[in-house]
């Protein structure tokens, strides 16, 4: 900070060599220091150190108390890689590490079925939208010849730009639940409050913002994509507002708040506003985390508010202006959470399983009966995890 | 060193276990202390041998280490109820035959070694199965290896590999018996079902060591590039396709897979099938990452095997992934390397498969783009399967049917620990082993680069050409 400030320069960038080198070809282990990655490693060091501290007291004696905190270290070394990274084959490291460890931590009270079948799903939407990352890096390097973002970011025509950043939104997306990826937000809900914390209200969930906004001079090259992306943070924002309102539980409420505003983020991305986009998620980081660890106080910081206005806290009227039918719709869609399950399961899950079935007919082999018979939705709520509670 | 005490090397890494074998079947007794003590031998004989080889020119050395190694893990790793003469016999017997074809520079003797590594698949006392595809695949590719070898013989070729090198031997006739030979042994479409059958009829750990031999990327590494340099220009890029179509293919299929051993040899071969692309992509980045990967895709997949074994012999063989056992609980040594191992095996940053993966996917940037597309997709869901299979073995309710199950024993604990320390530390410092394979796909590409493969001579550092323009007039 204090090299940015005297020199008055835009990035420092220190570089460590190379993590492995075949003749020309090396990756290098080449960090960033700018005016975008600072704030964010900034929030992950103030968090992750508020979030362990509180850990230490709220999971006391919970079994598997130590896996918490080895996951929270490599979590936390997985986001300072990812936003110090000065390039996207680095920050493909770091934001796998994010990925694997949410992953965990949602499966965290792995002796009941639903967390551990939630943690898969989650895994399946993550690795799924986690091909558009990779596949954007294969594309800058196929036609950028580098993926590195440290001496400024390659140029691309305006074509090759929109397929890099739609690719990256697909990833973005994926990371920050935006629609259609939504529907795992509240699933992950099932980790402990101090991971969802910092996940979902703090850091993981804007790993996709900081990915859009590293490629922000390649979006402003691809109004196409800027469009996709003003058009996906628009959507989920609407779609976060209303189903939050439909949630029952508070951590869920919370979620879907997270998701809006993370939509509200992406508009702002879209549109160009960096720093705007910068200070928004800033803020969002720090109350949500404050919120997610209140949670578990919810209903006696409710009373003490009830207590302090002297009555009822009476809702806003916004809902009442809607005739009754449209609000019966509306809350009935709002509560199934967009259907979004729904549709990506019937549209891309069922039948990426009945091509599997089907290879497994072609194969012949002996229990093509018992795969055929569909006892394993592997990304699919529903089903298992209930047989296996009954 | 001498050329003689090269030859003593080498034989005794291939006899000390086939002498063990013998004393085995003709003893029956201490078969684990015969087995590791022999295959020790092999080890330090095979890392005498890396260590004087000339630096480029040790991928037989190396694959010699790495599968003695791998077989010496395998006999401290087999359960009580497996470590019988026979099975420690059959098991010694295939680390003989394969560090003979790893060794030798002879067709006659690659071609035994070949069949006698797949021998013990086909004689009931030791690991044959009752289904009949593994024994027609295995025979089949001996078939036409051997015809192979016959048209280059009977076109009036030395059987030395190094002095058919470029000359095309047998023509296309030989060429294409080679290329049939490597689809069979290795499993590419349409010959894939027969690696399932034999995970699911066979012997665990003797089946993860015969799929770990690799011999059909060893025939394209040793054979195929180096002796049809330009047919396998022309020709060999369609053998790619197939295998980065098997890649995809066999990673859809493991998506509804419930029987543990099935899935895991889907994704050993889904994993494993892009070596073959890199091998063919003529530049040293590919060539590099299909060696790290070949080491990678061998240690991850027979320690998943290893530790599937071990939950067989202490819980039973009705292990499915249909339903949770909670076997963490009981297990958390081997659910955690379990974990590890599943998480190299399809790239987790930190591990060897990511830095291996990172250089296919360069390295193939130009010649097969396609991969750059393939492996990513074939990684993910690959990735939701092992996590699928993690999650069902170890995770949910603790099972409560039996009143103690043990956790990874202290030879199998230590042995699990070697393998982690190898994926882990080589992921966090790969420039050793990715040093040390670059130097020998430099070998492999330089040979192409000889004839045929112009693109290579534009593609690899000049250095490895001596006049680039020879290649391209």
């Amino acid at each position: 900070l204090w090299t940015l400030a005297t020199t008055h320069a835009s990035a420092i960038t220190v570089t460590f060599g190379s993590w492995f080198a075949v003749h020309e070809y090396r990756f290098p282990l080449v960090l960033v220091a700018d005016r975008l990655s600072l704030p964010f490693l900034a929030m992950t060091v103030v968090l992750s150190g508020l979030i362990g501290q509180f850990s230490a007291t709220y999971l006391h004696r919970e079994s598997g108390f130590f896996r918490f905190f080895l996951l929270l270290h490599l979590f936390a070394f997985g986001s300072l890689l990812a936003f110090a990274a000065g390039s996207f084959d680095l920050l493909i490291a770091g934001w796998e590490l994010v990925g694997i460890t949410s992953v965990l931590l949602i499966a965290f009270f792995d002796r009941r079925p639903a967390p551990v079948e939630n943690g898969l799903h989650v895994f399946g939407i993550y690795r799924a939208c986690d091909i558009g990352l990779l596949l954007g890096v294969f594309a800058l390097h196929n036609w950028a010849g580098s993926a590195s973002f440290a001496g400024g970011m390659p140029h691309l025509p305006a074509t090759e730009a929109t397929v890099v950043c739609l690719f990256f939104l697909l990833a973005a997306a994926g990371k920050g639940a935006q629609i259609p990826f939504s529907g795992w937000l509240p699933r992950a809900m099932e980790g402990p409050t101090p991971s969802s914390a910092i996940f979902y209200g703090a850091i993981s969930i804007h790993a996709g913002a900081y990915l859009l906004l590293r490629a922000q001079p390649l979006l402003a090259e691809a109004p196409v994509a800027s469009i996709a992306v003003i058009a996906t943070g628009l959507a989920t924002a609407v779609y976060g507002t209303m189903a939050g309102r439909a949630s029952a539980d508070v951590k869920t409420s919370l979620a879907f708040a997270s998701l809006a505003q993370v939509g509200v983020i992406f508009v702002e991305i879209g549109f160009g506003w960096k720093s705007i986009a910068v200070a928004h998620v800033l803020g969002h980081a720090l109350v949500r985390t404050l919120q997610f660890l209140r949670a578990p106080s919810m209903l006696h910081d409710y009373r003490r508010m009830r207590s302090a206005m002297g009555g009822e806290i009476s809702r806003g009227p916004t809902e009442h202006l809607l005739p009754d039918g449209v609000r019966l719709w509306l809350y009935r869609w709002a509560f199934d959470r967009g259907h979004l399950d729904t549709i990506l399961d019937r549209w891309f899950i069922h039948p990426l399983y009945e091509i599997s079935r089907l290879f497994t007919k072609m194969d012949g082999i002996g229990t093509a009966g018992r795969a055929a018979r569909g006892t394993d939705p592997a990304i699919s709520l529903p089903g298992l995890a209930e047989r296996e509670a009954k | 060193m001498t050329a003689n005490l090269i030859w003593m090397l080498t034989g005794i890494a291939i006899t000390a276990p086939w002498f063990a074998a013998v004393l085995l079947i003709v003893r029956r007794r201490a078969a684990r202390i015969i087995g590791v003590t022999a295959s020790l031998v092999s080890v330090a004989a095979s890392v005498l041998l890396l260590l004087t080889a000339p630096s480029g020119e040790s991928l037989g050395e190396s694959l010699m280490v790495l599968y003695s190694c791998l077989t010496m893990a395998s006999t401290l790793m087999l359960p009580k109820r497996d470590c019988d003469a026979p099975t420690m016999a059959g098991v010694l017997f295939m680390l003989g035959a394969t560090l003979a074809a790893y060794s030798t520079d002879n067709l006659a003797v690659f071609l035994a070694g070949w069949i006698l590594t797949m021998v013990p698949f086909l004689i009931k006392p030791w690991f044959r199965v009752p289904s009949w595809r593994p024994v027609a695949a295995l025979s089949l590719s001996s078939l036409a290896l051997a015809l192979a070898i016959g048209f280059i013989w009977a076109s009036g070729h030395s059987l030395s590999i190094e002095a058919l090198k470029d000359l095309s031997p047998g023509g296309g006739a030989a060429f294409g018996l080679l290329t049939a030979a490597v689809i069979l042994r290795k499993g590419i479409c349409p010959a894939q079902a027969w690696i399932a059958d034999l995970a699911e009829g066979g012997s665990g750990i003797p089946t993860s060591l015969l799929l770990n031999g690799h011999f059909g990327a060893l025939l394209v590494a040793r054979l195929i590039l180096p002796l049809f340099p330009r047919t396998a220009s022309n020709l060999f890029p369609a053998l790619s396709w197939f295998a980065m179509a098997t890649a995809l293919y066999v990673a859809i299929r493991a998506l509804t897979e419930n029987s543990p051993r099935r899935l895991l040899s889907f994704l050993a071969l889904s994993q494993s099938a892009v070596i073959l692309a890199g091998l063919e992509s003529r530049t040293a980045e590919g060539i590099t990452g299909a060696l790290v990967h070949w080491f990678v895709v061998t240690v991850s997949t027979a320690g998943l095997f290893g530790i599937l074994r071990l939950l067989e012999v202490r819980f039973g063989e009705n292990l499915t992934a249909s339903r949770y056992f909670g076997l963490a609980a009981h297990a958390p040594r081997l659910a955690v390397s379990f974990c590890v191992f599943g998480l190299a095996l399809v790239g987790l940053p930190g591990t060897l498969s990511f830095c291996s993966q990172d250089l296919l996917i360069h390295g193939t940037l130009m010649s097969h783009p396609v991969t750059g597309v393939v492996l990513p997709v074939a990684t993910a869901m690959n990735a939701v399967s092992i996590f699928r299979l993690f999650a069902r073995l170890f995770l949910g309710k603790r099972r409560t049917g039996f009143t103690h199950m043990a956790d990874a024993l202290p030879r199998e604990r230590w042995t699990l620990a070697a393998g982690i320390l190898f994926v882990v530390l080589g992921g966090i410092f790969p420039n050793l082993i990715v040093g040390q394979r670059s130097a020998e796909a430099d070998a492999v590409a330089k040979g192409m680069a000889r004839q045929g493969f112009s693109d290579a001579a534009r593609l690899l550092p000049g250095d490895l050409v001596e006049n680039p323009a020879d290649h391209l007039r």
